[in-house]
């Protein structure tokens, strides 16, 4: 089963890839709205380009308006993948 | 030389062409506000000829203004360019664009006079308006013949920042040609948070139109972004070091 380092290092990877961030504004605590400006648009392409990357579906039955930092977006594919792998 | 040439500039033509907006502006206003109809369109033909202004201003401030451009596409079109100062706004009337909805921050509604103009035009307030009104105002726009005009980049403060992707959602969502330009020069001329004017090499450019039915799946609209931006910030690399 993928780890959470994992987790951390590819969503890391795929948001600079595809939204220019630099590493140092990657931190765990880092608001998507107000620290990383991803707006509607930026949140609903980072989700596709997460499904994408990790081979499962985030959009449906789950509310992603409760993800806030980083943190949580980690946290969420984590259990995402758990269920995934059960 | 420079210095003086800077002072020259900032006095004398900034002067001249803060005039020229405040007087173009006395006289048209009474004929703006009677106008019984098509005001908007109006507006936005008052501002093209304002801007064509500031482009001469810009021309003589600078050591030579380049304009290079393609054939526009038929019917109407996203315009997406670079942004890295205040005149980015104006240059774009260089190209002739003269029917145009900005697309823009909240802030320059706030702005004293300027929002009567912005108001007025039927421009739109992207942080006050949700993507959905924005797809129908834009929509609407295009029927009646006009030009979206988008910054992607969303700010002054880093001329390399990253190109959002909404107006290329927009374009794919309305089935309409992007056409990227490209603003060099005026970064050096007037940065962000300066108010001397400085002499420098200006070009403008547009680029063969982009389609999105080339741009597929369901990250067409970012890969039309990347795109877009790359080729803007390749030549913008390459004009810099001239």
């Amino acid at each position: 089963m993928i780890t959470r380092e994992e987790i951390i290092k590819q969503t890391n990877e795929a948001l600079k890839k595809e939204f220019e961030f630099k590493d140092e504004q990657l931190v765990p605590t880092a608001s998507l709205r107000d620290d990383l400006c991803l707006d509607s648009l930026d949140a609903v392409d980072m989700v596709i380009v997460l499904e994408q990357r990790f081979g499962v579906t985030l959009r449906q039955g789950y509310d992603l308006r409760t993800i806030i930092t980083l943190n949580d977006l980690y946290d969420f594919i984590e259990k995402l993948a758990r269920t995934h792998n059960k | 030389m420079e210095r003086l040439r800077t002072c020259f500039n900032t006095i004398v033509i900034g002067g001249a062409a803060i005039i020229w907006l405040v007087v173009s502006a006395i006289i048209a206003a009474p004929f703006l506000w009677l106008k019984p109809t098509n005001r908007d369109r109006a507006v936005r033909k008052f501002v093209y000829i304002q801007s064509r202004g500031i482009v001469f201003f810009m021309r003589l401030a600078s050591k030579g203004l380049h304009v290079e451009k393609q054939d526009r596409p038929s019917g109407s079109c996203v315009i997406v360019a670079n942004h890295a100062s205040a005149l980015d706004l104006y240059t774009i009337s260089a190209f002739g664009f003269d029917n145009i909805i900005y697309i823009t921050k909240g802030w320059v509604f706030k702005l004293p006079f300027f929002h009567y103009v912005m108001n007025g035009a039927g421009y739109v307030d992207a942080e006050q308006t949700s993507p959905e009104e924005i797809l129908a105002v834009c929509k609407h726009a295009v029927e009646k013949g006009c030009d979206i005009m988008f910054f992607p980049q969303g700010s002054r403060k880093d001329p390399y920042a990253r190109f959002k992707s909404g107006a290329f959602y927009l374009a794919e969502q309305l089935n309409l040609p992007v056409v990227p330009v490209a603003i060099t020069g005026t970064q050096k001329m007037l940065p962000a948070g300066k108010l001397a004017i400085k002499p420098a090499r200006i070009v403008l450019k547009t680029f063969p139109a982009m389609y999105p039915k080339d741009y597929t799946g369901e990250l067409g609209h970012l890969r039309m972004a990347q795109a877009a931006k790359k080729q803007i910030m390749d030549f913008f690399d390459k004009e810099k070091n001239v």
